[in-house]
């Protein structure tokens, strides 16, 4: 009797907690997000970290001096700089600092500032999250207002990598002794939210900077971030509509979200970073060492990938079909040269029948009556595509791409090692063929220059074809070799004329930018109806500053 | 006593070679550790950013020999390192916010499908062929073979997303900080109904069908015959009589199976976002957290054999024999 009296307490107790609920002032609005997926958070404020930083460090805690908004061709949003300015030999840049600002705890926030953290990382590299030392010179504050860097060469991309390197108060850091151990507990910043108003293993609550210079704008009191470790549990608590702004794979997301609250509930997931095959043009087998070097077999390969089909059954409808010949995608049209897609972009477009009449054309034939082509120089072709085990998407597009290229007569099966061992082949060259991606950046020439140009081979996994063309590398680094928009266009056209000439990739989709929500709360979300910039809440993407200040809470 | 001293010995060498193996495995594994471990984190990572991260973590590097001695050496200092995935802290203290969890949940779920399954198992005994055998047995051979991730998913779905009866993920609620309170035990309580049951449920078949087929055994033995010839009562035969000694080989399967356990409440732990060590194990390896991986190793392998350790102690207790030689 007495234990059945005990157990109904302790169930009243517990059930009468509200689900979401925490020590909040009357009046408060509050945004639950989740930006990232983890079984216990971690405190660690240190925005120069890179493998524990809580996610909602960069941006909300730490402001960027200007965000770049990749959605609109690069369109400077800026922040805690008014300014930038290139000298005339454009080897120097020049920031100007906004007036007034200030740091969390009430200290004003100047050009001294910049200076002090860009020298902070010279003095300790593993701080250098964006590799900017290496094309810098020197970084210097000539007052309060004014903070130069100068270049080594000229590099219109640095630029981008610089506002992605997060200022911190040099009254606070100077006496840190060791600022890549440490983990900034009581963190002084720029952002708007950077008051921790609780932290707990399972949420941390962080809210309204009291100084921010731009709190007339800012409507969310507080961020809360619940930790949640996997996409079902995400599917969970946004399906109860505790979320209002997350990013994760829905399955099905109509049926299993939607459709819960229609009026309130939505997604939208525009082109990232774009997916490819890469064909390993140093293959040391020699038949797929000849067939890979062939533009014509890497067209046919191309022709063979039913990228609609990639997109529909393997994607569940998410991604978005790459059929640029330059492997541009959607997310960059903005720069596409069209002229090039005119000429070859029927080679990005699924056609069986073409790619069977080039391949032949092209002299690959079944000689020995195995049911597979061979090279034109009698060679096998017979080549494994790894794919990381358990991407269920991606390992999908593989089993329809292998189809399509037996449909053509290329035989081609599929490998899942680990997705560390994967990245290992990539980098290290030891494999045959790989589903790939590379990331992105804020124009197009980020990612087309860390996959296709030369100096990237071995250093990283974007760059796993391992083709080299000195043209298309000198047409790269023209690009960011001048700061002027139009010479910027003109060198885009060329490379992106070189790339749909040879397609030394075989795109297939852009992956989408997972982004949901729910505006029972909150209203001003982008969508596709309103397409202001990238709208994710996880970092690695500034504009989701630009998404959090157009957030207004809902009259209740 | 000699016994004991011959067992002991056979698990510090036990635990020796396991944990050799735990040094040598991550390192037979496709790729360089270290680089794939920052590889991920960022790929604009400067040569010179890298390798100062490599010696912020600690890592060991030199000629294998040397890393054994000083991997050896963190192994009976006790000192794991610092755990990548969630640094600053070390593996100890990842591994000590998480033990707590685990060691509720799966100790929970195990002590009550032992009791569970076992009584059930005397009862299906007792009366075998009857209804409740016909029923019970079967169903519980079909729950044991089936995964425990379904049985899990099964349970989130109907208890927490549909009927929305209970919290499906946390140990407790997120704004509750752990205390001395009946709202804070209330809490923990109730969050871990869902696992524990859902745990229970997968283990309760093996207790009942072990404890099921000894009594059988033991209802054919003498003494149980003349139990029942003294007239005494069902109860106190089918109790003191049979399930007394039919319960010894359940004792001993609950040591043997910690590993079992312990895989079990892995996946239950990732389906309720449980933090416990399993969870943990579970990011480790997905993140690569090599120090991480191995700490955790060396606490299973060690859980292990100490479990054994104590069976085999209290097999000493229990057959006169052993105490003799």
């Amino acid at each position: 009797m007495k234990l059945q009296r005990l157990t109904a307490m302790m169930l009243a107790g517990a059930l009468a907690l509200p689900g979401v609920a925490f020590a909040q002032n009357e009046g408060e609005s509050v945004l639950t997000a989740v930006p990232q997926q983890l079984t216990a958070w971690v405190e660690n404020y240190n925005p120069m970290n890179a493998t524990t930083v809580l996610p909602t460090v960069l941006d909300f805690m730490f402001e960027p001096l200007v965000v770049f908004n990749a959605i609109k061709g690069g369109e400077a949003n800026y922040r805690l700089a008014t300014e930038y300015s290139y000298s005339e030999d454009q080897l120097s840049l020049t920031f100007t600092m906004r007036d007034g600002a200030k740091w969390s705890d009430g200290e004003p926030l100047t050009a001294k500032d910049v200076a002090f953290t860009f020298n902070l990382i010279k003095e300790f590299p593993a701080l250098d999250l964006r590799a900017v030392w290496p094309k810098l010179e020197s970084v210097e504050a000539s007052d309060d207002k004014t903070v130069t860097f100068k270049f080594k060469q000229v590099d219109a991309g640095l630029i981008y990598q610089i506002v992605q390197t997060y200022v911190v108060p040099e009254h606070v850091w100077a006496d840190v002794a060791d600022p890549v151990t440490f983990t900034n507990p009581n963190p002084v910043g720029s952002g708007p939210l950077t008051e921790i108003r609780r932290f707990s293993p399972q949420e941390y609550i962080q809210c309204r900077n009291p100084n921010y210079w731009d709190n007339a704008e800012l409507e969310v009191d507080c961020m809360r971030l619940p930790q949640v470790s996997n996409n079902d549990q995400v599917l969970t608590m946004a399906s109860n509509g505790e979320l209002d702004w997350f990013g994760s794979f829905l399955p099905d997301i109509e049926k299993t979200y939607v459709s819960g609250d229609p009026d309130h509930r939505g997604y939208w997931f525009p082109a990232g970073s774009p997916v490819f095959v890469s064909l390993n043009m140093e293959s040391e087998d020699p038949g797929l060492k000849e067939a890979f070097n062939d533009v014509n077999f890497r067209r046919a390969f191309s022709m063979a990938m039913d990228r609609q089909a990639m997109v529909d059954i393997a994607g569940y409808g998410y991604p978005t079909a790459n059929e640029y010949a330059s492997g541009l995608g959607k997310a960059y049209d903005v720069w596409n040269n069209a002229e090039a897609e005119a000429e070859y972009g029927k080679f990005a477009r699924f056609d069986i029948e073409a790619s069977k009449a080039l391949l032949a054309e092209s002299g690959y034939a079944d000689k020995d009556g195995d049911g597979f082509l061979e090279t034109p120089t009698g060679q096998p072709i017979a080549l494994e595509i790894i794919v990381p085990n358990g991407w269920t998407d991606w390992v999908n597009t593989v089993q329809l791409a292998v189809e399509g290229l037996a449909e053509v007569g290329i035989n081609a099966s599929m490998a899942t090692p680990e997705s560390p061992a994967w990245t290992d082949a990539l980098i290290t060259g030891k494999y045959e063929a790989a589903l790939n991606a590379a990331a992105t950046g804020v124009s197009p020439h980020f990612f087309l220059d860390g996959s296709l140009h030369s100096r990237n081979i071995g250093q990283n996994r974007f760059a796993a074809a391992r083709y080299v063309n000195p043209e298309l590398d000198a047409a790269l680094d023209a690009f960011n070799a001048t700061t002027d928009a139009d010479a910027q266009r003109e060198a885009m056209t060329k490379v992106l004329a070189l790339i749909a000439a040879d397609m030394p990739l075989i795109n297939v989709f852009n992956n989408p930018l997972w982004y949901e929500y729910n505006t029972t709360r909150f209203t001003g979300f982008f969508n596709a109806d309103n397409p202001v910039a990238r709208p994710v809440v996880y970092a690695g993407v500034p504009e989701r500053l630009l998404h959090l200040l157009a957030l207004s809470p809902v009259k209740q | 006593m000699s016994f004991i001293l011959r067992r002991l010995g056979f698990y510090i060498a036990a635990f020796l070679v396991a944990a050799t193996a735990n040094f040598i495995l991550p390192r037979l594994m496709p790729g360089n550790p270290v680089d794939i471990m920052f590889s991920q984190q960022n790929s604009t990572l400067t040569p010179e950013a890298r390798q100062a991260l490599i010696e912020t973590f600690g890592f060991a590097s030199g000629p294998l020999h040397l890393q054994f001695l000083d991997y050896m050496k963190s192994v009976f200092t006790g000192d794991l390192g610092y755990s990548i995935r969630f640094y600053p802290q070390t593996v100890n203290q990842v591994l000590a916010y998480a033990a707590p969890w685990t060691i509720l949940l799966a100790g929970t779920a195990t002590m009550l499908a032992f009791a569970i399954g076992s009584t059930m198992g005397s009862f299906a005994a007792w009366r075998r062929g009857g209804k409740f055998d016909a029923i019970v047995t079967p169903a519980s051979l079909a729950v044991q073979a089936t995964p425990a991730v379904v049985v899990a998913i099964s349970v989130l779905f109907i208890f927490g997303v549909a009927l929305r009866w209970l919290p499906t993920s946390y140990a407790f609620a997120p704004s509750l900080d752990p205390a001395w309170s009946w709202q804070f035990f209330g809490s923990v309580f109730v969050h871990g109904l869902m696992p524990i049951c859902s745990l229970m449920v997968v283990f309760v078949g093996g207790y009942l069908v072990t404890m099921r087929n000894n009594m059988v055994g033991q209802l054919g033995e003498d003494h149980v015959t003349m139990g029942v010839a003294k007239g005494l009562s069902d109860r106190r035969v089918q109790f003191n009589y049979a399930a007394r000694n039919a319960l010894l080989p359940s004792v001993t399967s609950l040591g043997l199976t910690l590993g079992a356990i312990l895989g079990g409440s892995l996946v239950t732990e990732v389906v309720f976002n449980y933090p416990g060590l399993g969870q943990t194990l579970y990011i480790g390896i997905v993140t690569r957290d090599y120090p991480l991986i191995q700490g955790q190793l060396l606490i299973m392998t060690f859980a292990t054999l100490i479990a054994n350790f104590l069976v085999d102690i209290l097999y000493v207790f229990l057959d006169p024999r052993l105490r003799k030689v």
